[in-house]
């Protein structure tokens, strides 16, 4: 009860405010009448008592003061006046304040723009039903290398059936494809995947028209049937929900579209307008290869309450039950399953992550600069505070009141931040690499909001508390006497060395990460790719299966087609390959060659389909032996070339031409020979950072492949010839489409491009870091030589040369950069361990470039120093002397 | 303000003092203070600027509260009076300062 009155009573204070005042003062006046009427009563004359009550009553202000701290809640009304009285301020000094502004705006920006990719891309959870439970299996083999492999098709199937810890396991083929949709006589190519019946239902998403696959649909019904994008559905169809159930043209075939996949779909990677259905052939499933050829992407879903670890056990007794059962296919094939999101967005993580430790030290070198703007302030200010505290404002009021101002500081600039970085998520986007970031579903949302806000108040106390503190801890007196100098300036001096030496030790942990990247950079740009890619024009087309029906018609299309091209004026050489260099590496297998032991094959070869010219175009160098001419063709012997690291790893003692090899581990009686008639130079299947793999040409003619891209060597600039290829080709067929026009130097540098990507983000941050931390290190000089203007004064009076002054000053600023490279140059060492996968050909830990970062910081800090060694060693001594 | 030889009263110690000066009478702010200068033979002496903030203080934890009553010398005074909680309050807070003293004896005979 008497707890409640207390409440009560608070409460009636709180309310009251300027009425509670007004009681106390009431109470304090009939208090200061009965002293008086004491003092009378021991004989003092009336002007003395009153004189005697005011004195032993003390400070009626500092009273008041503590009275309204002890009626609590009076935080509310503070804070507002706090915060006026802080805007208020900012206002008369509109230099600093733009100047933390900006600051705290690219720093809070740079965070934006990065966290909201991070949280789109990394941290949202994939947008399918319960997506914890979805595992992505694969599987492993230690003797081929293989760690996340995609899955043959009949051990799927087993998976699928018999480990009970799964609902339902769907799949889908690793490559994209592209199928020409046909309308009113319009050729228009789309991206297609394809899946098995049950995958829409395994992850959980219902079609928005009509119905998606089943999972009997997984194998071939003979009818062609398709899935479409709701974008498809609403730009080519006109959103007509009569489409269901009717049939269009795919690859020149009738296609029955079963229905409309929602809008809101999106599969990582993947951009698809078309889904089709495995369509396994039941003969097929018969075949060794169904479980030899491993092409699978393999997604399950766990039964509630079963963790992946669980999964993972009943995986592997499936898993070694068919490495016994099929010992030709499964001997060391063995499986792993992790989480979904984990490895769709695996390759993205570490960059982002990376990029978001850039960003997070640039805001700290942002906030040790607004720091020390606010410091250098508070302490011009001392005489304010110190006054106030004399006529009895609160230590905690003050401490409060630079807070407020630092909170305000940052909520501005958080809020010119969060503009500065939905900007940045839109340059982001427009300068990523084609497919590395899922471009509509970055944006400033309620989680990148809160982490704003977040970040902005953690950034306005880390700056803000130090001057804060310092404002509320000066003894009045002291400073008074003092006159603003002196010991609280050697105070001021001290933390703001500390801040500048923390902001250049943090640029150069920045800068060195930066350099890292710039160094793996040129190492990647150096390396040989194998191939002459300048002047070298690529063409991919897709041709309608439907009309090209037999090898005959498909080998006259791409004959007809080389000849035109190689007619073009300014074209040395033609041919086509199944797969470009320093894209992806397509089939590999085994082979074994005639006449070694059993057990000596070779393993994980992978092969490539060519017409003659292939290796002249590319430039890639004859090592021995000859290229294939038109002489081997469909009905000669089967001639293959083997590049050096075959040669190099399998006949490092012999000479490989006129030895045979079959593509089989253990050959037998149906096993198919082919004679080795050349070596050639090694190409970097896989882009310039893998190491060339070992590898098999074919001449196309004899082992046919599809896709067929069409390489052209040109003796002058690749972009000239476009519109002529274009046309040799749509010369020859008009129905088929040309999906891409490339140089191969964009081919080149398209395998660089997240690379290039990730340098120039935290190359750009890094140099942000490195000027706002000079900015830092030019600013508390300034203050030092300012503070100390009455003795350089004295110096110049006493005859000290301004040369010796100049160095003084640059002495300085050297000893505190070099204070914070020594400090920066621990921290990366601990600090870019960390981004060793982000790296190529250089270690982590790179002597040259923490040298190269360190010199670059210590001879930027001094030159940043210059003007102010120059403007204190012009000090006029009689100036200084007379201004105090 | 203070005369030196009469220290101010120890922080903390001052919350006990009014609760105890309260069990004998309700008491106006000046009255308090005189009360306890009174019975401490002049040793203790308060300060006015502690004094209020701690009747505030009090009267919000619900173990004082406050009426304007009219003095003995018909002035309009603020006068203060014990809560049922506030007695039970100095009895704990006494023997909690007992034991305190106590306490500080044991460290300081030692």
């Amino acid at each position: 009860m008497d707890r409640v009155r207390g409440a009560l009573a608070q409460l009636r204070a709180i309310v009251r405010g300027r009425g509670a005042d007004r009681d106390l003062e009431e109470e304090m006046q009939s208090h200061l009448d009965m002293e008086t009427a004491r003092n009378l009563a021991a004989g003092h004359p009336p002007d003395e008592a009153r004189r005697l009550a005011r004195a032993v009553f003390g400070g009626h202000d500092a009273t008041l003061e503590a009275h309204r701290d002890a009626r609590g809640g009076r935080w509310i009304p503070d804070l507002l006046r706090d915060g006026r009285f802080a805007l208020r301020s900012l206002r008369h000094n509109p230099a600093l304040t733009t100047a933390a502004i900006v600051t705290l705006a690219l720093g809070v920006g740079a965070n934006t723009a990065i966290f909201s990719t991070l949280q789109a891309v990394v941290l949202r959870p994939l947008p399918f039903r319960e997506p914890g439970q979805l595992v992505m299996l694969w599987e492993r083999n230690a003797e081929r290398g293989w760690t996340q492999a995609q899955a043959a098709p009949a051990n799927y199937l087993d998976w699928k059936a018999q480990v009970g810890a799964f609902q339902d396991v769907a799949a889908y083929p690793d490559f994209i494809t592209n199928t020409v949709l046909s309308q009113d006589g319009e050729a228009r190519l789309v991206e297609s995947m394809t899946v098995t019946g049950n995958f829409f239902q395994v992850l959980g998403v219902p079609a928005a028209l009509g119905r998606t696959f089943t999972d009997e649909e997984s194998w071939a019904t003979g009818e062609r049937i398709a899935l479409i994008s709701h974008r498809l559905w609403r730009t080519r169809f006109g959103g007509d929900s009569a489409l269901v159930g009717r049939t269009i043209d795919l690859g020149g075939y009738p296609v029955r579209v079963l229905g409309v996949v929602p809008a809101s779909f999106t599969f990582p990677g993947r951009d698809p307008d078309v889904w089709r259905p495995t369509a396994f052939s039941r003969d097929g499933a018969q075949a060794v290869s169904f479980r030899r050829a491993h092409w699978l992407r393999v997604i399950a879903r766990l039964r509630p309450g079963i963790t992946p670890g669980q999964a993972d056990v009943a995986l592997q007794v499936v898993v070694q039950r068919l490495q016994r059962d099929y010992p030709e296919t499964n001997t060391g094939m063995g499986a792993g399953l992790g989480p979904l999101h984990q490895f769709l967005v695996g390759d993205v993580r570490k960059p982002l992550v990376a990029l978001q430790v850039a960003v997070g030290l640039l805001l700290l070198i942002a906030c040790a600069n607004v720091g020390n703007l606010l410091l250098v302030r508070a302490a011009d200010r001392e005489r304010e505070s110190v006054v106030r505290l004399a006529l009895g404002a609160g230590r905690g009021r003050l401490v409060r009141q630079a807070l407020a101002e630092s909170l305000v500081l940052s909520a501005l600039g958080g809020a010119a931040g969060v503009a500065l970085g939905w900007a940045g998520t839109r340059v982001l986007a427009a300068m990523q690499p084609e497919g590395m970031l899922p471009v509509g579903n970055i944006g400033v949302n309620v989680t990148v909001l809160a982490f704003v806000v977040a970040t902005s108040v953690l950034s306005g106390l880390l700056f803000g508390i130090g001057p804060a503190l310092w404002a509320g801890r000066r003894a009045p007196a002291e400073v008074l006497k003092e006159g603003g100098r002196g010991a609280s300036r050697a105070i001021v001096r001290r933390w703001s060395h500390g801040l500048a030496v923390a902001e250049v030790a943090v640029a150069l942990v920045l800068l060195s990460g930066a350099g890292l990247l710039v160094r793996s950079w040129w190492r990647v740009q150096s390396v040989d790719p194998g191939l002459v890619p300048e002047g070298v024009l690529t063409i991919n087309t897709s041709l309608p299966p439907g009309r090209f029906d037999t090898q005959d018609k498909r080998d006259v299309f791409h004959e007809s087609v080389l000849a035109r091209l190689e007619a073009i004026p300014g074209v040395q050489g033609a041919a086509t390959v199944t797969r470009l260099p320093m894209t992806l590496s397509g089939w590999s297998s085994d082979f074994a060659v005639a006449g070694r032991p059993r057990e000596a094959f070779g393993i994980e070869a992978v092969h490539r389909e060519i017409t003659p010219a292939y290796h002249d175009v590319m430039k890639v160098p004859l090592v021995r032996g000859r290229f294939f001419t038109a002489a081997d063709h469909r009905s000669a012997p089967a001639v293959v070339l083997i590049n050096d690291a075959i040669a190099r790893k399998y006949f490092a003692d012999e000479d490989p031409i006129g030895q045979r090899i079959a593509f089989d581990r253990y050959p037998d009686s149906t096993s198919y020979w082919r004679t080795i008639v050349g070596v050639v130079g090694s190409e970097r299947q896989e882009g310039l950072e893998r190491e060339p793999r070992l590898e098999f040409f074919a001449p196309v003619a004899q082992d046919e492949a599809a896709p067929r891209t069409f390489v052209i060597r040109t003796t002058t600039d690749p972009s000239a010839i476009v519109a002529a290829a274009r046309a040799a080709i749509t010369n020859v067929d008009r129905t088929v489409a040309i999906e891409r026009v490339a140089a191969m130097t964009e081919i080149r540098d398209a395998a660089l491009a997240r690379r290039r990507f990730v340098m120039t983000l935290v190359l750009t941050f890094a140099a942000a870091g490195l000027l706002l931390a000079l900015v830092g290190v030019y600013g508390v000089m300034a203050q030092l030589a300012r503070g100390r203007r009455r003795e350089l004064g004295i110096r110049v009076a006493l005859g000290a040369p301004s040369a010796s002054i100049r160095s003084m000053v640059l002495r300085k600023s050297l000893a505190l950069a070099a204070t914070g490279v020594l400090v920066g140059v621990t921290l990366s060492v601990a600090a870019t361990r960390a981004m060793a996968s982000l790296l190529y050909g250089v270690s982590p830990v790179d002597p040259v470039t923490l040298a190269l970062v360190g010199m670059l910081l210590a001879t930027a800090a001094v030159a940043s120093s210059m003007p102010t060694a120059l403007r204190a060693s012009r000090v006029n001594p009689t100036e200084t002397l007379r201004a105090d | 303000m203070a005369d030196l030889t009469s220290p101010d009263v120890i922080r903390g110690t001052l919350d006990l003092l009014i609760l105890k000066t309260l069990t004998l009478e309700d008491m106006h702010g000046w009255g308090i203070g005189q009360r306890i200068q009174q019975i401490s033979r002049g040793i203790l002496e308060v300060n006015q600027g502690s004094l209020y903030p701690a009747l505030q203080r009090l009267e919000q934890r619900g173990w004082i509260a406050s009426e304007w009553r009219t003095s003995e010398l018909n002035r309009r005074a603020k006068y203060y009076r014990l809560t049922a909680s506030g007695r039970r309050a100095v009895g704990t807070e006494t023997s909690n300062w007992r034991r305190y003293v106590g306490a500080v004896d044991l460290i300081l005979e030692s």
